[in-house]
């Protein structure tokens, strides 16, 4: 007889691990019917690796599509393996998939930031509701209150940095084009929700050095330096004006806390 | 002292495919089964639903994680996760099942089959106990599908559900697909494990499709339940009285209507079942 703590991280690693099953635990299993003990705890093994290998298909539906299901399967058993799930709910379980990408040897370099940016929107998903700034918020600021104005971004927000188009990659992934030699483009992504609508956007570099400021939550006036960048200072004006509209408009800065 | 629980009826699951028929108010629910951990998370749509379904009918919680029966320690941070989901909808009451999920700091994500031992016994009371402090309230706890069973149970599966249900004060939800399943899979007679649970704590019944896969019965909550579960339904309609009962799918998850629909089969089962009681009782 096996103690409980011994029987379960036996039958734990059968399951989890795969390949023979020891004799020790073999030997704790009824034999009944047709079925023998290997066969009984390989019943648990088939559905360990189906139904989380279901979870992250569902989870990278695109880095699936151009690897195809047969590669995606064999990638994400490898993941499960060096990454068995550490969280009881199971929505955190391919929280390092993309890492993993990055050191398996695949067709398409620009596998693993494709599912840096399905995982940002996973998060963003399920992110604590935003309560976003509006045009009214900042209407009420006096001017001379503008240069120390700190703004921020909402907490269900992420930036996805990449060195392909993985935006338009995530556009196309569907169809066979998405497996063409892509050229390398420096690309930044937000990610952001709009109260139940995920979406990401494809930053130029003002906008992408302007929103790298803003998440470390500095003065107004250091968001309006970092898109100045050596250009006319109207220009930079017009150019952050035009910005943060747009941020406005995207629900992506947060309202500010009451004094 | 036994499971206090109201009766509310045969509810349907809350599924994200069913949500614009809800919304719409023209399917009239009489309550909702959720599962508990797609609901603890920080925001977003998934928490705005259960909400919305909590305004329209009383809901339960069903949880999968909790791993009653692991060694490991129980996990504080999803057991205060629970608590804070449960103080925000107020469940009507919250279950969860007899099984283990995971060990050694890992997670199978799955329902794992215990032995049922007097050292498992004592684990698994003694975790209710605690888990039921920290919710502050009583659980209940399902009996799962199984697969196989181990040699060196000395109790039978009812025995054991049953002196937990009894000794840490917890309810029991019975599922009464799965005791066909394991009946099948184990060769024991289903009516027999009916038989021995203490009438006075079962406060949910749970029915459910399955799949034959030839040598063994596989618990997959895709299809229809099947007329051996039905008849099985009635037994336990005669054996625990009225009970709150609930139609679960899992995977090729139909309409609503189809939903409904069988909901209000197992309420006709109900009316069939108890009506021909109290006219024998009469």
């Amino acid at each position: 007889m096996l103690p409980l703590r011994d029987l379960q991280l036996r039958f734990f690693g059968a399951v989890s691990r795969g390949g023979p099953i020891d004799a020790g635990l073999r030997a704790v299993v009824r034999e009944h019917g047709t079925l023998g003990a290997a066969a009984r705890i390989e019943i648990y093994a088939d559905m360990y690796r189906a139904r989380l290998v279901d979870v992250l298909r569902e989870d990278f539906p695109r880095v699936c599509a151009l690897l195809g299901d047969e590669t995606f399967a064999a990638v994400a058993e490898r993941y499960l393996a060096r990454h068995p799930s550490r969280q009881p709910s199971v929505r955190h379980l391919g929280h390092r998939f993309a890492g993993h990408l990055a050191v398996e040897n695949l067709p398409h370099p620009f596998l693993a930031d494709l599912a840096h940016l399905e995982w940002a929107r996973v998060e963003v998903f399920d992110a604590p509701d935003p309560e976003p700034l509006r045009l009214a918020d900042l209407a009420a600021i006096a001017p001379a209150d503008w240069p120390a104005l700190t703004l921020r971004p909402i907490a269900a927000c992420r930036i996805v940095s990449s060195a392909w188009p993985v935006h338009e990659i995530w556009a196309t992934a569907g169809d066979g084009d998405a497996r063409r030699a892509w050229p390398a483009v420096p690309t930044r992504i937000r990610v952001w929700r709009e109260e139940w609508s995920v979406s990401h956007a494809a930053m130029g570099a003002i906008e992408a050095a302007a929103f790298g400021v803003l998440q470390r939550g500095v003065p107004f006036a250091e968001i309006c330096a970092a898109a100045e960048a050596g250009r006319e200072p109207d220009a930079a004006a017009r150019e952050v004006g035009a910005l943060l509209m747009r941020w406005l408009e995207d629900g992506l800065l947060a309202r500010r806390q009451a004094p | 002292m036994a499971i206090a629980v109201p009766y509310l009826g045969h509810g349907v699951g809350l599924r994200p495919v069913h949500f614009p028929r809800l919304w719409d108010g023209t399917a009239a629910v009489d309550w909702f089964e959720a599962i508990a951990e797609n609901f603890m998370v920080a925001g977003g749509r998934p928490l705005a639903a259960l909400d919305r379904a909590r305004g329209q009918a009383p809901l339960a919680l069903h949880g999968v994680s909790l791993s009653i029966g692991s060694t490991d320690p129980l996990d504080e941070a999803y057991l205060r996760r629970l608590r804070g989901l449960a103080a925000r909808v107020e469940p009507a009451w919250l279950s969860d099942h007899l099984c283990w999920s995971g060990v050694g700091g890992h997670y199978a994500h799955d329902l794992l089959p215990l032995p049922f031992t007097e050292e498992a016994l004592r684990h698994v009371v003694g975790r209710v106990v605690a888990v039921q402090e920290r919710l502050g309230r009583q659980i209940l706890l399902e009996n799962v599908s199984s697969y196989l069973t181990f040699a060196h149970s000395t109790l039978a599966e009812w025995e054991f559900l049953g002196a937990v249900a009894e000794q840490a004060d917890c309810g029991i939800l019975l599922d009464v697909n799965n005791v066909h399943v394991s009946a099948v899979n184990h060769g024991f007679a289903a009516e027999r494990y009916l038989a021995g649970l203490p009438s006075d704590r079962v406060a949910q019944i749970h029915l459910a499709g399955h799949t034959d896969m030839g040598a063994y019965l596989f618990d997959t909550h895709d299809g229809p339940v099947i007329d051996p579960v039905w008849d099985l339904y009635r037994v336990a309609l005669q054996r625990f009285g009225r009970v709150s009962t609930l139609v679960e799918w899992d995977d090729h998850i139909p309409e609503l209507d189809v939903v409904c629909a069988e909901a209000d089969q197992a309420r006709a089962v109900e009316a069939e079942v108890l009506g021909a009681v109290h006219a024998a009782t009469a």
